[in-house]
């Protein structure tokens, strides 16, 4: 903004949650050409020490990629990288405001009668996620393409390495599941998409006639297999204890959506691998989630929460999928 | 759990003591002392239990592997600290009876895992 003047930030304000960039909401106003101009925006900066590591860059990029498609996503405005503005890297993007994100809201009773519109929304946008180009989309330039089917083992070598660096005690349950997941590959991915990694309820904005109008938490954002981007969803704990897929539809319902919208078949031995490979990977994030905490970079609460929630549900998750609960 | 419930309480007391401050913005006050509020009923779940499910369950790691449970006191710091030793243990006996084809004793093994999921599952638990 070289010609604005006048600047002024107000309203600044956390937002809860995000474990793995703190966010803020703030008012920016400013003048330009002799007009006023003021904007509703959202500041995204790394924490210390995060429950996952990535790069920003990676993010803002998956962002702006959608920007505009049947994908919704808020706007990025300015990313920066270096540490000396904010003392962490940072990007800027518009507030979608007036939506909501929260799971527990979603399931608190006042919205049931629009659940199946959600789910509708939900695994069709994912099946345009799916779908999409990712060298159309220019994302190939900041994501590291693998080879179809090398896609399983590049994301199984990165979390069990995440295992070998932060677990803080054994984890004879994923460790067995990681032996199985080697044991037993998927086919080769049927196209290299864009995969989110980490879509789900509680990650995107929905409102009360169950339309969704932003797909947020991009951070963990690769190129790879489409059925893994599916099958994260269907990890039991993102369940929110209601028997169903997400907390929304029977799986086979979320399936039958996806497969519409994205054109892709579902191979039923491949989607239960990345679900167990989900599973793990979701324990590789609270043990991550731990040893942020443990070794000091990150004192919030959220972190720990999230360990005490979910490592011994995450664990029986990983029963519940291999058949020994 | 992990973080262990010292170090976290610990942080709950300083995390209180800021947001006892004036000054504060709301938003962030309300959210702090909701995840404190959380974290302190998730310690007070565990708490009563927290050294016999951890006896009890080196006395299980140990009698499958047949293993002495080293006595190193009833501190849960010591008592995590053997758990610990036992389910590294029992990581290794599990993919040696992977290796030779061992039904009976990954049936064995698999059993103990479940348990453990058990003893350590709390009111909220999503699975």
């Amino acid at each position: 903004m070289p010609e604005a003047t006048d600047v002024e930030v107000s309203g600044l304000e956390r937002i809860s949650g995000g474990a793995s960039r703190e966010t803020y909401r703030f008012r920016l106003a400013w003048r330009q050409a002799g007009q006023e101009h003021a904007r509703q925006l959202i500041l995204r900066r790394d924490p210390p020490a995060s429950l996952i590591d990535t790069e920003r860059r990676v993010e803002f990029a998956a962002y702006r990629a959608f920007h505009g498609s049947a994908v919704p996503v808020p706007r990025m405005l300015w990313l920066e990288e270096a540490d000396d503005a904010l003392d962490h890297p940072f990007f800027i993007a518009e507030e979608l405001t007036g939506y909501q994100a929260s799971p527990q809201l979603l399931f608190g009773g006042g919205y049931d009668a629009v659940l199946p519109r959600v789910a509708e929304r939900k695994w069709a946008i994912l099946g345009e996620i799916a779908r999409a180009d990712p060298v159309a989309l220019g994302l190939e330039q900041v994501m590291e393409a693998p080879a179809l089917d090398a896609c399983w083992r590049r994301e199984l070598d990165h979390w069990e390495a995440i295992f070998d660096s932060d677990e803080a005690e054994p984890q004879p349950i994923a460790r067995a599941a990681i032996r199985w997941l080697r044991a037993n590959p998927p086919p080769p991915a049927q196209k290299l998409s864009v995969v989110h990694g980490d879509y789900r309820t509680g990650n995107f904005l929905y409102d009360e006639q169950g339309e969704i109008h932003g797909v947020l938490d991009w951070e963990m954002a690769h190129l790879g297999d489409p059925l893994e981007d599916l099958a994260w969803g269907f990890n039991p704990v993102w369940q929110f204890g209601r028997g169903l897929a997400g907390g929304l539809v029977p799986r086979d319902e979320a399936v039958a959506i996806w497969r519409r919208a994205s054109g892709l078949e579902v191979d039923p031995a491949a989607l239960h691998w990345w679900i167990l490979f989900n599973c793990v990977k979701g324990q590789g994030i609270w043990v991550g989630s731990a040893r942020a905490f443990i070794d000091g970079g990150n004192r919030e609460p959220i972190m720990v929460y999230a360990a005490w929630w979910l490592l011994n549900a995450q664990d029986r998750a990983i029963l519940q999928v291999m058949g020994k609960l | 759990m992990t973080p262990e419930v010292p170090a976290v309480l610990s942080e709950v007391a300083q995390l209180l003591a800021r947001n006892a401050q004036p000054g504060m913005p709301e938003p962030e006050r309300a959210n702090a002392l909701t995840l404190a509020s959380m974290l302190l009923a998730l310690a007070a779940e565990t708490w009563d239990g927290a050294a016999e499910m951890l006896v009890q369950e080196n006395r299980a790691v140990a009698g499958l592997l047949g293993d002495a449970a080293a006595e190193g006191g009833l501190r849960l710091s010591a008592l995590r600290a053997e758990n610990a030793r036992l389910r590294g243990l029992l990581i290794d006996a599990h993919v040696a009876a992977e290796a030779t084809g061992d039904t009976a004793r990954q049936k064995a093994i698999w059993a103990e895992l479940r348990a453990s999921t058990e003893r350590r599952k709390l009111s909220i638990s999503l699975v």
